[in-house]
């Protein structure tokens, strides 16, 4: 009984984190927290929609909206296909995709490791990290899904508004 | 909320809802034991469980009603319309709490929601009653100022509830509703079987590889579970339309007495199925629909009693099922539109020309109440008539891909009819490509696809200001770029040989679409898109397409609203100034209203001699619909006379050349035969909008051509010059060729 008790106790304290890159940048998002990981995809463009709007892909009989994470980072957008993280938004209702680079391996980490934001971020990589890991290879930026929500994004306004053009006549 | 919570408040509420049945039943019907015991039931069982559930107030409140209706039950009190309408308070009493556990799981303990006034309310009339009932004549009138205070106040919320209601459907009724469903266990049996046969089905072609023998069997074998199981989940989406009507009786007898109306509501149809996303997206225009019969529609008992109508004024729902669709009437036995009261109006809104006015059939004339802003109502109510109305209902149904119309007979009534498809996942569309991209147009906004050569494109296209214009056989069709519009990239225009104009019509804006190609048609899917993307305002929707790629599927009336389209009354005056620039010009205005498109087919009987063969007749392009290959074993006899089923619809063929019975004398049995080419037209004059097929031997083409006029003398047919020739119109359809103004100049 004792010995259980304890892999509970240790068990609460580390995070099981897929990790993923995006640019130069190595990211990690909880494994719980993932619902799937789509291979290679590129999501289908919607035109006229916010520019970190990566498109959309079908996913379980559903249009997925997914979040283009380079374009949030301030990056170019990459032409070809990426890699899809199907996440939860809001409690498990809802779901949204995250497109990245690539996907990486799942580490361990014990949970009282994360450290708060460096003060010197920016406003918007404030807007974005939930934190940082220190990795021997380097920082693991600990990302939460709720502040990757398209609607969140929307909100805060911080990102790139629409792309509106009035329709005019010219050609 | 825990299952049990959840269970109550469904079941408490569907209950609520028979009981409304019952209560304007009972009004009619004072003395029904049956309908007493039944309201008398539901309020039990609800006071019953909110003790065990531990909802007190909910629990009070049902206890005083409980009695009330006890007394009612034993007979110790009657049924006034008073006592009545205290039930029909409590009933909204009751629903209001339980709308609130539903939402917040509790039942609301802050100042406002207090019963007191509705229990003593209950209290008084239990008390009341009985004391009347023991003393006679001589009831005490001790707490009758009390009561008549509460009466004030209680009629003051109401009308204040009815107001709102008016203006807002109550959202209380809606929630629950969208959330359970109940499914005959039969249907659901059967969708069991057809997911298993789906299972195996996939197992047998995951174990076999796409060159196997049997794959094509397979295929075929998926495709028949996909459209059974398809079916069986339509099936049980399908809610009878009585469901919708169920809240009429209380509405009407409400609004009855606000406007001091006498009327009764009638059913018919009632287990006529409907989608469930439909049956909620017809509630508000159905509600609208009611509440004009009520408002506006039945006159008031005194102008009735003179006009020699019985003073109880009739509205009837009736719902029924018509070639894939569903009908959902409002009719009223009341005074009727009248049709020079409309013109007036619309002259004075600006809305029409006079010239317009005078050449308007009467169908015309309706159709200008759906226009914006456009209200009759010689005095605005509280309860319509503020100029928000049939254009929100005629809004609301298009939305959900239906359409509106009104008839109406001066001394006799109007009816308001509604068409909504059977359903609104599954929609025929059609496949465009524009930059690059897949988009998915609704069919029922399709009216025709115009292909334009590149080398034609400058020549054809003109330009006024800043806008483009096709001139499609008589009129001026507004043209939008899809890739302009949507900000996409442009497509390398120079190579392509041409490009294709889709002639889109919704919600009155009329325009061409322009896209680089088209793919097949398809029976599309629709999926809902993110709140994100929905803002966008343009697209309604996503599909997986066949190849398996997505498609947004466009909202076609924002579409033109975003490129600037008008809708087309306002349209008229822009048209008007542009007929006026071109009669300015080459062309005098006269030949425009005379010219008239054609299609020209070849037909052996009206010729002679060798010539016979060569004949040719022509019909007005207006009254074709669409031109269809048939083979003749398509085509079935009954009575001796050739029919053909289409789209639902029994169609009569016309063979006046017959050419169907060469056919079948040529062919041999057992051969699907040859096919037949048959042109589905649309009649004019007394057979208005009855469909017929006419069978010719070979479509020459389409081209324009003008009416010839005061062709009495040399032949009894109608006859049109087309190419320099003259040409016999088919004499059935040429009514509606011009339209009638024209053929006054002429």
């Amino acid at each position: 009984m004792r010995n259980t008790a304890a892999i509970e106790i240790d068990l609460r304290d580390t995070m099981s984190m897929c990790s993923l890159r995006a640019g130069a940048g190595l990211f990690g998002i909880e494994t719980v927290q993932i619902r799937e990981v789509l291979g290679t995809t590129s999501p289908q463009r919607v035109p006229l929609a916010p520019e970190y709007i990566a498109g959309v892909v079908p996913h379980r009989g559903e249009i997925l909206t997914t979040v283009n994470f380079r374009v949030l980072l301030g990056l170019e957008r990459r032409a070809g296909p990426g890699c899809v993280l199907v996440l939860d938004e809001e409690e498990g209702r809802d779901c949204f995709g995250l497109l990245v680079d690539g996907v990486g391996g799942v580490v361990t980490l014990a949970r009282s490791a994360l450290e708060a934001n460096p003060s010197a971020l920016d406003a918007r990589s404030m807007a974005l990290f939930d934190g940082v890991f220190r990795m021997p290879a380097g920082l693991m930026v600990h990302l939460d899904p709720q502040r990757l929500r398209p609607s969140r994004l929307a909100e805060s306004g911080m990102f790139a508004a629409a792309r509106r053009r009035s329709y005019g006549g010219q050609r | 909320m825990d299952e049990l919570t959840k269970e109550f408040v469904a079941e408490s509420q569907e209950g609520l809802e028979r009981m409304e049945l019952c209560l304007t039943d009972l009004e009619k019907r004072p003395g029904d034991v049956e309908l007493v015991s039944e309201i008398f039931r539901t309020v039990h069982t609800i006071k019953g469980t909110t003790g065990f559930l531990r909802f007190r107030r909910l629990e009070k409140l049902a206890h005083a009603g409980e009695g009330l209706l006890a007394a009612l039950r034993d007979g110790k009190i009657i049924a006034t319309s008073e006592l009545i309408g205290a039930l029909l308070e409590l009933m909204d009493g009751l629903r209001a709490i339980l709308h609130l556990i539903e939402t917040t799981g509790i039942e609301g303990a802050r100042s406002t929601d207090d019963d007191r006034e509705l229990i003593a309310l209950m209290v008084d009339l239990k008390a009341g009653s009985a004391e009347a009932a023991v003393n006679g004549k001589s009831a005490p009138p001790m707490h009758d100022v009390e009561l008549l205070a509460l009466a004030a106040g209680r009629d003051a919320s109401r009308a204040a509830l009815l107001s709102a209601a008016a203006l807002a459907p109550a959202p209380i009724l809606t929630a629950t509703q969208d959330r359970t469903l109940r499914i005959d266990v039969e249907v659901l049996n059967r969708m069991m079987n057809q997911v298993g046969e789906l299972v195996l089905t996939r197992n047998q072609i995951l174990q076999s590889s796409p060159d196997a023998q049997n794959f094509p069997e397979l295929a075929r074998r998926l495709n028949n579970v996909t459209a059974e199981l398809r079916q069986s989940v339509m099936q049980a989406r399908m809610q009878p339309v009585g469901h919708l009507f169920g809240k009429f009786p209380r509405m009407v007898r409400d609004l009855g007495r606000t406007c001091g109306r006498q009327v009764r509501i009638e059913f018919e149809g009632q287990e006529t199925g409907l989608d469930k996303s439909l049956l909620e997206a017809v509630r508000d225009p159905l509600t609208h629909a009611v509440r004009n019969a009520v408002d506006h529609g039945i006159e008031p008992p005194d102008v009735r009693m003179l006009a020699g109508k019985p003073v109880e004024g009739v509205v009837r729902l009736r719902a029924f099922h018509q070639s894939g669709s569903v009908v959902i009437e409002v009719i009223d036995d009341g005074a009727g539109i009248s049709t020079e009261q409309v013109l007036a109006k619309a002259l004075e809104r600006g809305l029409a020309t006079p010239e317009q006015a005078a050449s308007m059939t009467q169908r015309e004339a309706l159709q200008m109440l759906f226009v914006p802003g456009f209200s009759t109502a010689r005095k605005v109510t509280n309860i319509s008539g503020r100029g928000v109305g049939l254009d929100v209902v005629r809004a609301n149904v298009e939305q959900v891909g239906g359409s509106v119309e009104l008839e109406s007979h001066l001394e006799s009534g109007t009816t308001v009819r509604m068409r909504v498809p059977l359903t609104l996942a599954i929609v025929p569309a059609l496949v465009v490509r524009s930059g690059g991209q897949s988009f998915a147009l609704p069919q029922n906004a399709l009216v025709e696809l115009v292909y334009m050569a590149r080398r034609d494109a400058e020549s054809q296209i003109e330009r006024i200001g800043a806008s483009e214009l096709y001139r499609l056989r008589d009129s001026l069709l507004p043209l939008v770029w899809l890739d302009r519009l949507l900000d996409l990239e442009q497509s390398a225009g120079t190579e392509l040989q041409g490009f294709y104009i889709a002639v889109l019509e919704s919600e009155d804006r009329r325009f061409g679409l322009v896209v680089d190609d088209l793919k097949p048609p398809e029976e599309i899917v629709v999926k809902s898109l993110s709140a994100v993307l929905r803002e966008i305002g343009l697209f309604s929707g996503a599909t997986v397409l066949g190849n398996g790629t997505l498609a947004l599927i466009l909202d076609v009336a924002e579409a033109g609203a975003r490129a600037g389209v008008r809708p087309a009354v306002e349209a008229v005056k822009v048209v008007e100034a542009t007929a006026k620039l071109e009669a300015a010009g080459r062309v005098g205005q006269a030949q425009i209203a005379m010219a008239t498109s054609v299609v020209i087919y070849e037909t052996w009987k009206r010729g002679f001699g060798e010539d016979r063969r060569g004949a040719r007749m022509a019909m007005p392009l207006s009254a074709v619909e669409r031109i269809e290959s048939v083979p003749i074993a398509e085509i079935e006899y009954a009575g001796g006379r050739p029919v053909l089923q289409y789209g639902g619809e029994l169609l009569p063929i016309e063979d006046e050349d017959e050419v169907l019975l060469e056919m079948a004398a040529a062919n041999k049995p057992g051969d699907a035969g040859p096919a037949a080419t048959i042109l589905i037209c649309l009649r004019s004059g007394e057979h208005a909008s009855k469909r017929v097929g006419v069978v010719v031997r070979r479509v020459v083409g389409v081209s324009p051509g003008t009416l010839l006029a005061a062709t009495a003398e040399v032949c009894a047919e109608p006859l049109a010059m087309v190419k320099d020739r003259v040409t016999t119109l088919h004499r059935d359809f040429v009514g509606q060729s011009a339209p009638p103004a024209l053929q006054e100049v002429a």
